[in-house]
């Protein structure tokens, strides 16, 4: 895809994408500059919150944050893969913590879309987010 | 060196044969021939006598030491007293060399064991500071994602409305030190992983060429904005095995020092590498302030800044030639310094074109 074309694509379309991350600040900025880029956002403060969305299937981008308190990312992926459901949805998991390039890999080899690491650019992660979406 | 119980054959084996030759002799050059027999019989007796007992005082020496020899081979292999091969012995002095032996070889297990719990101990705590530094590096990361957000929505005109000329300026000194934060959070924890060997790198096949093409392009919008000459020597295209990530974060590291050092207006960064066999040989050279002799051997060293309250102020974490270093030698490389003052300072690094695995260093759980 040239950029000229993305760019289109990114002013044309609007996405319905879910958040699932417990940090309210986050998921509050997120949505305020996607917002005002024309995409509808679905906020999730917990992992099963967001599994029970995710399953629902009614948007074209998840933004998946791993570390959280009791159900994290790691349980919402485990349960998709369980139900054969990761790779049938377009993930992107986005993480502070403190993870190596195996495990990254290791998640897209087990049918995660892309991931993005925090602190985040929010251009990068809205073109990934397009990217994603028309992937 | 022979084992002694050849000696004492062959002792017992002389004397024996002298004592049957004599009683031969005696009995073929004697006049009474039943005397003579008598005289023969007795000294075959003595004969078969010194044999026999050499046989059980060969046996009583030679078998506990061989015995003990074993089981001190076995100690020494394994560490561990085994209990499988006892010593029984009536020689009181083999009997106190055993005992000795075991004593020492108690006290050599208990050392162990004590060393043992200490390495462990030291393990635990290694692990307990990655946790610590993990999770440390997370709680910082996490509200730096807002802020980021936030500045980068009110940077672009079109999303929060126009800011006036000075509060635009507010704003990208907000992120300018955003982003030195964020870059010294990450630094610190790359230290980290470096201090316990837990760095990760994803070797790939990398060409050369791409390489110093990103690096490139990363840096001539800070260069040209300050007037930096940064050029390239490298012609063609070197392709390796290693990681690309790590090598361009060593580059962007010693090209940041340098663009910090270069004099205003005048400044030149020239990087580049050559061909060397099995290695690739980079540089990255600045006509800077240069680094006395005094301070070369320690820029290597975390959070070592040299004292630059003459010339600039530096605006690294003094992490970056430490996580340099560790870099190098993780992939199997070596860095080092040469620079006169006043003149100029030139980095130097090897990177294998090969890595051998074993070379990273991996934490052995």
């Amino acid at each position: 895809m040239s950029d000229k074309k993305g760019k289109q694509r990114e002013e044309m379309q609007s996405l319905k994408i879910l958040i699932i991350d417990d940090n309210e600040q986050i998921t509050k900025m997120l949505t305020t500059f996607l917002e005002l880029k024309e995409h509808k956002c679905t906020i999730a403060n917990d992992g099963k919150e967001g599994l029970g969305l995710i399953k629902e299937n009614e948007h074209d981008v998840v933004l998946l944050d791993l570390a959280m308190p009791e159900f994290d990312g790691y349980a919402v992926i485990k349960d998709l893969e369980e139900n054969n459901l990761l790779r049938e949805r377009k993930i992107i998991v986005f993480t502070a913590s403190t993870i190596t390039q195996e495990e990254l890999d290791s998640l897209v080899q087990r049918g995660i879309t892309s991931y993005i690491l925090k602190p985040i650019d929010i251009d990068k992660l809205l073109s990934k987010i397009v990217e994603t979406a028309n992937s | 060196m022979a084992p002694i119980k050849h000696t004492l054959f062959l002792v017992s084996g002389v004397s024996s044969f002298i004592i049957f030759y004599m009683g031969i002799v005696n009995y073929l050059s004697a006049t009474d021939k039943s005397n003579g027999m008598i005289l023969l019989i007795f000294s075959i007796l003595v004969a078969a006598g010194t044999l026999l007992s050499t046989v059980y005082i060969s046996r009583s020496i030679t078998k506990p030491i061989e015995k003990l020899a074993h089981n001190m081979r076995e100690f020494s292999k394994t560490n561990k007293l085994s209990k499988k091969n006892p010593i029984k012995t009536n020689v009181q002095e083999i009997f106190e060399l055993n005992e000795n032996f075991e004593t020492m070889g108690e006290q050599v297990e208990q050392t162990i064991e004590v060393q043992n719990e200490y390495v462990e101990k030291l393990k635990e705590m290694d692990r307990k500071k990655l946790e610590f530094s993990s999770m440390v590096s997370h709680e910082l990361k996490t509200p730096l994602v807002p802020i980021l957000g936030y500045v980068q929505m009110l940077q672009n005109k079109d999303l929060l409305g126009g800011l006036n000329e000075k509060q635009m300026e507010a704003v990208d000194e907000i992120h300018a030190s955003t982003v030195k934060l964020q870059r010294l959070v990450g630094d610190i924890l790359t230290t980290q992983k470096l201090d316990l060997g837990k760095l990760d790198f994803t070797v790939e096949k990398i060409s050369f060429a791409e390489l110093f093409n990103s690096i490139i392009k990363e840096f001539t919008p800070i260069t040209n904005e300050k007037n930096i000459n940064l050029e390239l020597q490298f012609e063609g295209d070197i392709e390796i095995q290693s990681d690309s990530d790590r090598i361009n974060q060593v580059f962007s590291n010693l090209i940041k020092n340098a663009i910090d050092f270069v004099p205003k207006n005048s400044g030149k960064i020239t990087i580049g590498a050559t061909d060397s066999d099995k290695s690739l040989e980079c540089f990255v050279q600045d006509n800077g302030v240069g680094i006395s002799e005094i301070n070369q051997k320690d820029i290597f060293k975390k959070f070592y800044q040299i004292d630059t309250s003459t010339s600039r102020k530096r605006s690294g974490s003094g992490l970056g030639l430490a996580i340099c270093k560790g870099i190098i030698e993780g992939l199997g490389g070596k860095i080092w310094v040469e620079s006169i003052e006043g003149k100029g300072t030139k980095f130097y690094f090897t990177i294998p074109k090969k890595i051998v695995r074993s070379t990273i260093k991996k934490d052995s759980n």
